[in-house]
């Protein structure tokens, strides 16, 4: 039997990040391949209720939210000293631009963001039996402090460690874990 | 509802969204948008450190500060006023004037001191720090 063809080698983050600062561009396209919907589903959960607090709002959508986080990551790289993993790192960039655009949406006083987010296709009974919880829990993320709607998302959505949160966070694992616990126990309570 | 029930309602936030999203429409923006900045000069995964924006921050208040409250007192107007006059006609100065000049150059400025250690930045962040920099640059 001939031996098998050996699988293409994979380059790991830090070989892209490497190659995207020696000047390659297709390194840094990669990476926003890689990490687009993960970081897509993150903001898209907080902006649709979770990311600014109360109310909140604006005409970013989540595209712009996502390739914005992209560019201050880029620009920022100098400072990433492999503390985390880079899409954890991201996610938490993702946040800063988010509470951002809440923050201007604030100041302009127009359309809530989490209504320009609300998916319009499909099955609107449908959507409105299925969105009815989605959009409680939504709700209940945005009441939230924001060190636990984080550490719920990285937890919950992405399925982090507590070491690798705490990381990202600048927190320790321990009170990662009460955090989490903290907000589960509340949107619990929101969603009884 | 149980915690495996809420972990799974969580995993769908934002899916929709991250359907939508068009990864290499994405991608390229994101390129053009860094080879763009490459272009113009700015240096891309270097960051500027947060204490020389300090510095460069009280640099530029102590100087503006300074000229300012100058300006106010009237101190640098009647030094400056022979400066701009020997530098208009040098040829015609004697001797004794060009040295009353040059006196009149190096005096300090006056007795008003503006230091950088009387303007506390230590509240700002980098963000405000920016603002107050492109703000006195106009």
């Amino acid at each position: 039997m001939p031996p098998a063809e050996p699988l293409a080698a994979v380059p790991t983050d830090a070989a892209l990040i490497a190659a995207w600062q020696g000047g390659d561009e297709q390194a840094a396209a990669e990476l926003v391949r890689r990490h687009a919907r993960a970081l897509a589903r993150f903001l898209g959960a907080r902006a649709s209720g979770g990311g600014g607090g109360r109310g909140g709002g604006g005409d970013a959508d989540v595209d712009d939210l996502v390739q914005e986080t992209f560019i201050r990551a880029f620009r920022a790289l100098g400072r990433f000293r492999g503390q985390c993993r880079f899409r954890t790192w991201l996610m938490t960039i993702g946040g800063n631009v988010l509470k951002d655009a809440y923050r201007r949406v604030r100041r302009a006083r127009v359309v809530p963001l989490a209504e320009e987010l609300r998916d319009t296709d499909g099955d609107p009974h449908e959507h409105a039996v299925a969105g009815e919880t989605e959009a409680r829990l939504a709700d209940g993320l945005g009441r939230l402090p924001r060190m636990q709607r984080e550490v719920f998302l990285l937890r919950a959505q992405q399925g982090l460690e507590y070491e690798e949160i705490a990381a990202a966070l600048g927190t320790t694992p321990g009170a990662a874990r009460v955090h989490f616990h903290h907000a589960v126990k509340r949107l619990k309570e929101q969603l009884a | 509802m149980t915690d495996d029930e809420l972990e799974q309602l969580a995993q769908r936030l934002g899916a929709r969204a991250a359907e939508r999203l068009d990864v290499e429409a994405t991608a390229r923006a994101v390129v053009e948008r860094l080879r763009a900045e490459r272009t113009r000069g700015e240096r891309i995964g270097i960051s500027v450190p947060r204490q020389w924006l300090r510095i460069a921050a009280a640099l530029v208040i102590a100087v503006g500060g300074g000229a300012l409250a100058l300006r106010i007192t009237g101190r640098f107007h009647p030094r400056s006023a022979p400066v701009t006059a020997a530098g208009a006609d040098l040829d015609g100065l004697s001797a004794d004037q060009l040295h009353r000049v040059l006196d009149a150059v190096d005096q300090p400025a006056g007795d008003i001191m503006v230091s950088a250690q009387d303007v506390s930045l230590d509240d700002l962040n980098t963000v405000e720090l920016r603002a107050l920099l492109e703000s006195l640059e106009g």
